[in-house]
């Protein structure tokens, strides 16, 4: 879930950006610092407040003005056991990969899909493996047809790699293990109908 | 523990960007400091805060899209879609009506993010709710999300 996380720290703010407010200039150094990077507390996605600000001295030799900041930032930090409404992304042998547009890293591994169930080629998509769950002689296919709700089993924390293949995948830093294997979970439809649950005014 | 309060978000005031705006005309939802200390937000909560930002970098920019990031911009198509309640009181009473019901922030936000309609659905989505010692029984859940659906039909 969202929370809004406080912190302090030092702040430089270049000379090109001191003929601004300062709480604008200091905003301007913190999103290009934290917006989207994943903290001890989570991956920040905005600068909610800027609380405090003192010094502005500049150093001997040094250009930028030099600020100690207390702000507040609004985080997405994942909880063990919490349950998450996303989207499906794409799926292969593995498992599922989902979605919540600003975070990407969710996977679902084949253990934690229902069973019995069954892994085919996505006749719609060549280069995708689909997973289909049979229940009472039902098949019930997992795509993006509707929000999937997963719940969080597990969030790992990669070390920055010190060299990657030119192919490799993006580095992620921040990868959640997600379940949908229980009561209330996986695509919504299966638990009430074909409605989504919230307001859902166009597909993205 | 019941929090009778209006909890209120404080949008960061337009008058230090510059834009001069009088405060009554933002949108206001005020954050006591006791919620401050707890810090969990619900979708709909986080909603309101990055769609005020963003209006905020429509008035001090011809292009706020090219200051706002796109882990911004997606947060605020995802806080969106994922929001049942769009208003600010609307929001704020289903803080304050989750809040009589002795949660902790987890639990309050989880709810208030996927909307539970049963006391069976709340406590598969929030098993915590039926771990020995706490007094949430069915009957006291099912009138918290009936309080909830009330919010929702007069907003």
């Amino acid at each position: 879930m969202f929370c809004l996380s406080e912190m302090e720290d030092t702040v430089r703010v270049p000379p090109d950006l001191l003929n601004l407010p300062l709480e604008v200039a200091i905003k301007k150094v913190l999103q290009k610092l934290l917006l989207n990077k994943v903290l001890s507390i989570g991956l920040c996605v905005s600068i909610y407040d800027i609380k405090s600000a003192e010094g502005g001295f500049v150093l001997p030799g040094d250009g930028p003005a030099t600020y100690k900041v207390r702000f507040i930032i609004v985080v997405f930090r994942p909880f063990v056991g919490e349950v998450i409404a996303a989207r499906f992304k794409e799926s292969d042998s593995n498992g599922l990969r989902l979605t919540l547009g600003f975070f990407e890293d969710i996977y679902v591994p084949a253990p934690l899909i229902p069973r019995p169930n069954r892994c085919e080629p996505d006749p719609y998509n060549r280069n995708q493996m689909r997973w289909v769950w049979i229940f009472e002689e039902q098949e019930y296919i997992i795509d993006d047809s509707c929000q999937i709700n997963f719940r969080v089993e597990n969030i790992s924390y990669p070390p920055v790699p010190t060299e990657q293949a030119e192919d490799a995948k993006p580095f992620a830093p921040m990868v959640i293990t997600g379940t949908i294997d229980d009561d209330g979970l996986g695509p919504v439809s299966w638990w009430e109908g074909c409605s989504e649950r919230n307001n859902e005014d166009d597909d993205t | 523990r019941t929090r009778k309060e209006k909890l209120r978000v404080q949008y960061p005031s337009l008058a230090m960007s510059g834009v001069g705006e009088e405060e009554e005309n933002a949108a206001e939802l005020k954050i006591g400091d006791e919620f401050l200390k707890a810090k969990c937000l619900m979708n709909c909560e986080v909603s309101l805060i990055l769609e005020h930002k963003y209006e905020q970098l429509q008035l001090v920019s011809e292009d706020p899209m090219n200051q706002v990031s796109q882990v911004f911009e997606k947060s605020l198509q995802y806080v969106k879609r994922f929001s049942r309640y769009k208003n600010p009181d609307a929001v704020r009473q289903v803080r304050e009506i989750l809040s009589r019901h002795q949660l902790t922030e987890f639990e309050l936000c989880v709810l208030g993010n996927l909307c539970p309609e049963t006391a069976e659905e709340a406590v598969a989505m929030v098993p915590s709710l039926k771990t020995k010692g706490r007094a949430h029984s069915d009957e006291a859940i099912e009138k918290m999300l009936n309080d909830l659906s009330l919010v929702k039909r007069f907003e």
